[in-house]
């Protein structure tokens, strides 16, 4: 008897939560994606409503050519290619040496870690714009310009200390505990990184691949200064389509904004799954 | 753990071949060379190696050229232009490749660090004495001596392709200047049948078509901060009287009192210091400006954009002591570097032979460089908007050339910046402004 | 002893290839910006600049500077507002989020959109936004009769900052938020538990546990939040253009301005070496904080 009434108590109790929780999650969406909104019906309206006299809150003339004018393009689906394979590239390289880099600045007392650890801080601190002109030069020497490898390799170098830092925490927080079991079962080093160490800290290696992944995706600097030619530019450069000296075409922009997160949103609804199932899986219980 | 794996399985076979497609980027360079148009189509200076494979594979003995340019309407019309030329003749063979004005800029400003620029490379007119300073551009007074053409191109334009010295780096390839186009329902609902001649006109027609409970303002131009805030605002200052090299006088500050007190008086509204010309043209387009400051590039998208919401009219910017305008343009040059300069220069001549500017021009809606296009065709004296544009461009003045133009340019927009939004008094603003410009023209004159 | 040297060297198998293609990639582009910046290297000299050391003289004109010092005192001010929003709200929705409530995975998701968008949409975005006449901003409190007159956001020096540092942490929020996820899906379920069996309340469980566990994480995000808010530049670049009047010019617009707009190449680099200089003893502050565990 006792038990049950407990149960009870705490099942409304729960579920009282469970109303508060979703009752301000909604508040919160209503403000944080406000924008997004305005973004998508921007990108419907024609450019006449949405700079006419009365501001529209849903786009009163409905049109679909804005996007329409983001797919007809000749070459999206190569930009589509490119920037693809940039992201990849870029987040692969990030992921094969930072992580690693992580792990033993996080796992070992190596000597002079501070000053590695400032190393890979310092490598951060000067304004991308300013790096141009100097990697230029480097990838012209090792004649890489004009391939995918010099914005990846670029991108790289930007994700690669955001991993160590990221990182770092994590591994060290893994118990010495987890360690010691894996050279009791006979787990050499690679074997113990490999098959312990990472999947223990599963969250935070999706992460920072899905970071790593968007600095690739999301990146016009790189890519169009180290690539001219026109067949070598990702999705992001249509940015520059619609910004003429024409004026800008906002609708057109817009969906291009839209376009370019969709594809996005749908690799991280895949890896949302695993970061759930990563939550209770994993760890070590102690 | 097994999700896991897989993923991990997944992630190394995605990056590997994404690997290798980066690595095979050079190679459809080539074959596009090889094969499609017979000879190097994407065939840019900077990709040595496939570069010298182009080369030894193009047995026509053709010799490349590329060009760099940021024309998006007008694309078409290069491209066509540039076919044409290639099927012409078979010596020479011309690419071309779109880059944003922004990015070929940053281009330029790198490439005059490591050396690696196109063959030929398009500027903006106020730029071109920057990057002529910078070692961008190619001296090809000597290759155009002789050229009997190099009389008719007016002094405005090619004077931005030169430097202190007179020497020519470049030829213009079409010109712009800035006039006034009204919002005539606007202007009839006020009572006023004709544009504005003077500023007392503007002013007063301002205040007659302002409706704030419409949302429309009397008046709108650009007043950003860059090149372009300060490309729209030389009208005016010139038409007090005053010069770049005057920014202290006090028509100078006449000139930007008088824009100031269309904002204070909410003839214009004060969010022009963040409008583009594009967006200054929007709000013209939406009617929620009766009257407004507008290039000659916008005369060939107005129709569409208005789309017969109301009748508009062209005239000259009104004046205060006389008519002003400034030029506007492109140029094209021969970047230094370039192993085929002479191919260059001779397609230069080509592209700018009396013919081809005018037809460029008329497809591309822009005003010719030179006297004898102009008379070809009757496209800009019977169309009364472009006569518009074509009588401004007497009145019309370049910008420097100088090879600190940004450095003044920067001074000019920030002076008209800070008085519309009331940060500083007129005076105040263009006596700041002076401080910084005057000493830069006294070491380094404009050239006359 | 021997095991000792050996697992150094292990550790240094593993830091040592992304430790040297990160000095290999940006140890050159520092130091050329380093170089750079005691030349006297601009459009007027730039043929015959190249090898001409003015000593620290860029530096001096630069903090002589008016316009400088505002940009200075801007980046500090941007950084810092944008920091302490992004940074407490990211946190709190972290919190909030890890509950188990039947939305609080689909929101959080849909939250981070804000974090994927590209920038320069992003800065576009929020210039339409925060339009005076047009801007749905000033619609709202217009319609919702909190303000009577429009405010001039992007207009007036005194707003502007206002306007982007809420676009900069409309994308910040949901990047704290993320990556304080994941450093709170580190603390066990049970160590949470036994706390709250042990009777501890929110805010004891908050400060006693989660906040002492969580600081190496914390730590980072706030190093990395201030690197990057720093040396912020698409954001205000397109949203404002630095403007008006400087009035959003940060040390990265600035920088980017004077070398790429300006020419003053030499003088773009000092000042791209003073932003270097204000995150290099942000860094010895971090390396301070974080030696305790360290040691």
């Amino acid at each position: 008897m006792k038990g049950s009434k407990i149960k009870h108590i705490g099942f409304t109790k729960q579920r009282r939560r469970n109303i508060i929780g979703c009752f301000i999650s909604i508040l919160i969406a209503i403000v944080f994606l406000f924008p997004i909104y305005w973004l998508i019906i921007m990108s419907f309206k024609s450019d006449t409503e949405t700079f006419g006299k009365i501001l529209t809150y849903y786009p009163h003339k409905f049109t679909i050519d804005p996007w329409l004018e983001n797919f007809r393009d000749k070459d999206f689906l190569v930009s589509l290619r490119n920037s693809v394979v940039i992201a990849t590239l870029s987040m692969a390289l990030s992921l094969t040496l930072g992580i690693p880099a992580a792990y033993g600045m996080g796992r070992y007392r190596v000597p002079g870690r501070k000053a590695l650890l400032l190393t890979f801080l310092i490598t951060q601190m000067l304004p991308a714009s300013l790096m141009l002109t100097p990697m230029y030069l480097i990838f012209n020497n090792l004649n890489i310009l004009g391939t995918f490898f010099a914005p990846a390799i670029a991108i790289a170098s930007g994700s690669i200390p955001f991993i160590v830092i990221t990182l770092r925490p994590y591994f060290k927080s893994i118990p010495v505990s987890l360690d010691d079991a894996a050279r009791i079962d006979g787990c050499g080093v690679l074997k113990s990184f490999f098959k312990i160490m990472l999947p223990t800290i599963k969250t935070g290696i999706i992460t920072v691949t899905v970071i790593s992944f968007l600095n690739g995706w999301n990146d016009l600097a790189y890519s169009m200064t180290f690539n001219v030619e026109a067949k070598m530019r990702p999705l992001t450069a249509n940015i520059y389509k619609f910004q003429s000296k024409y004026g800008t075409r906002w609708n057109c922009i817009m969906a291009y904004g839209a376009i370019l997160v969709l594809p996005v949103i749908l690799i991280f609804v895949f890896l949302q799954k695993h970061i759930i199932g990563g939550l209770t899986a994993g760890a070590v219980k102690e | 753990m097994k999700k896991f794996k897989k993923m991990l399985a997944f992630f190394m076979a995605f990056s590997l071949a994404a690997a290798m497609l980066a690595g095979c980027k050079s190679k459809p360079a080539q074959q596009g060379g090889d094969s499609t148009k017979g000879g190097g189509t994407e065939n840019t200076v900077k990709d040595g190696g496939a570069q010298k494979t182009d080369e030894a594979d193009s047995s026509q003995n053709a010799t490349e050229v590329s060009i760099w340019h940021y024309f998006e309407n007008e694309a078409d019309a290069l491209e066509k232009l540039v076919n044409d030329y290639n099927e012409m003749q078979d010596e020479i063979r011309i690419t071309c490749t779109y880059v944003s004005r922004e990015e070929l800029m940053k281009q330029y400003t790198i490439g005059a660090v490591s050396g690696e620029l196109p063959d030929i490379g398009m500027v903006d007119s106020p730029d071109m004495a920057s990057y002529i300073a910078l070692g961008v551009f190619e001296d090809i007074t000597e290759d155009l001596n002789g050229w009997e053409d190099l009389q008719y191109f007016y002094d405005g334009p090619l004077s931005s392709c030169k430097d202190a010295e007179g020497r020519i780096y470049g030829l213009p390839n079409n010109s712009n200047c800035l006039a006034l186009v009204c919002n005539m329902d606007l202007l009839n609902a006020a009572g006023y049948t004709k544009p504005p001649k003077t500023w007392d006109e503007l002013k007063e027609i301002a205040a007659a078509t302002t409706d704030p409970a419409d949302s429309v303002y009397g008046f709108a131009m650009c007043a950003i901060s860059n090149e372009e805030g300060t490309f729209q605002f030389i009208p005016w200052l010139y038409s007090a009287g005053a010069t770049v090299s005057t920014l202290g006088s006090e028509i100078a500050v006449k000139s930007l009192s008088f824009l100031t007190e269309l904002v204070n008086q909410g003839y214009m509204s004060k969010e022009v210091v963040n409008w583009s010309q594009g967006d200054a043209y929007n709000a013209f387009c939406a009617g929620k400006a009766a009257m407004l400051e507008t290039g000659t590039w916008q005369v060939s998208t107005i129709d569409a954009d208005v789309n017969g919401t109301f009748q508009y009219k062209y005239s000259l910017l009104p004046k205060d002591k006389e008519y002003s305008s400034v030029i506007g343009g492109e140029n094209f040059g021969v970047c230094v570097g370039s192993k085929a300069k002479d191919a260059c220069v001779e397609f230069l001549k080509y592209m700018q032979s009396a013919e081809n500017n005018a037809d460029w021009c008329e497809i591309a809606g822009k005003i010719p460089v030179r006297s004898d296009s102009a008379t070809l065709k009757d496209m800009w004296t019977e169309d009364e908007r472009y006569a518009v544009f074509t009588e401004g461009m007497n009145y019309a003045v370049a910008r420097g050339p100088h090879e600190e133009w940004p450095t003044i340019s920067e001074a000019v927009y920030s002076a008209v910046q800070s008085a519309l939004i009331g940060e500083k008094t007129p005076a105040d603003a263009m006596a700041g402004a002076a401080a910084i410009v005057d000493p830069i023209i006294a070491a380094n004159p404009i050239a006359k | 002893m021997k095991m000792e040297a050996r697992k150094r060297l292990e550790g240094f198998a593993f830091i040592l290839p992304g430790f040297l293609y990160i000095v290999l990639i940006l140890g050159y582009p520092l130091l050329y910006n380093f170089v750079l910046s005691f030349k006297n290297m601009d459009v007027k000299n730039f043929k015959t600049a190249a090898s001409v050391f003015i000593g620290f003289k860029n530096y001096i004109f630069l903090f002589k500077d008016e316009t400088f010092q505002l940009v200075f005192k801007n980046t500090f001010v941007f950084t810092v507002g944008c920091l302490v929003f992004q940074f407490v709200i990211g946190f709190v929705f972290a919190l909030f989020f890890s509950k188990k409530f039947t939305l609080a995975g689909p929101i959080r998701g849909l939250i981070l959109i804000a974090y994927m968008m590209p920038m320069a949409v992003t800065a576009l975005l929020g210039k339409n936004i925060f339009g005076v006449s047009e801007g749905v901003v000033n619609d709202i409190l217009m319609k919702t009769g909190m303000i009577k007159e429009p405010v001039e956001w992007l207009v007036s020096t005194g707003t502007a900052m206002i306007a982007v540092i809420a676009v900069n942490c409309w994308v910040g929020i949901p990047f704290n938020m993320l990556l304080l996820t994941s450093g709170l899906t580190g603390i066990s379920d049970e160590i949470y538990d036994s706390a709250a069996v042990d009777g501890a309340n929110f805010r004891q469980r908050f400060f006693h546990i989660i906040l002492p566990l969580m600081r190496p994480a914390i730590l980072s995000v706030l190093m990395l939040g201030f690197i990057y808010t720093f040396k912020a530049f698409d954001l205000m670049f397109v949203m404002t253009s630095g403007g008006p009047l400087n009035a959003t010019d940060v040390l990265g617009t600035y920088a980017y301005n004077l070398s790429f707009t300006q020419y003053k190449f030499s003088l773009g680099a000092a000042s791209a070496i003073v932003l270097f200089i204000c995150l290099f003893a942000v860094g010895l502050f971090y390396l301070k904080l974080i030696s305790k565990e360290e040691d």
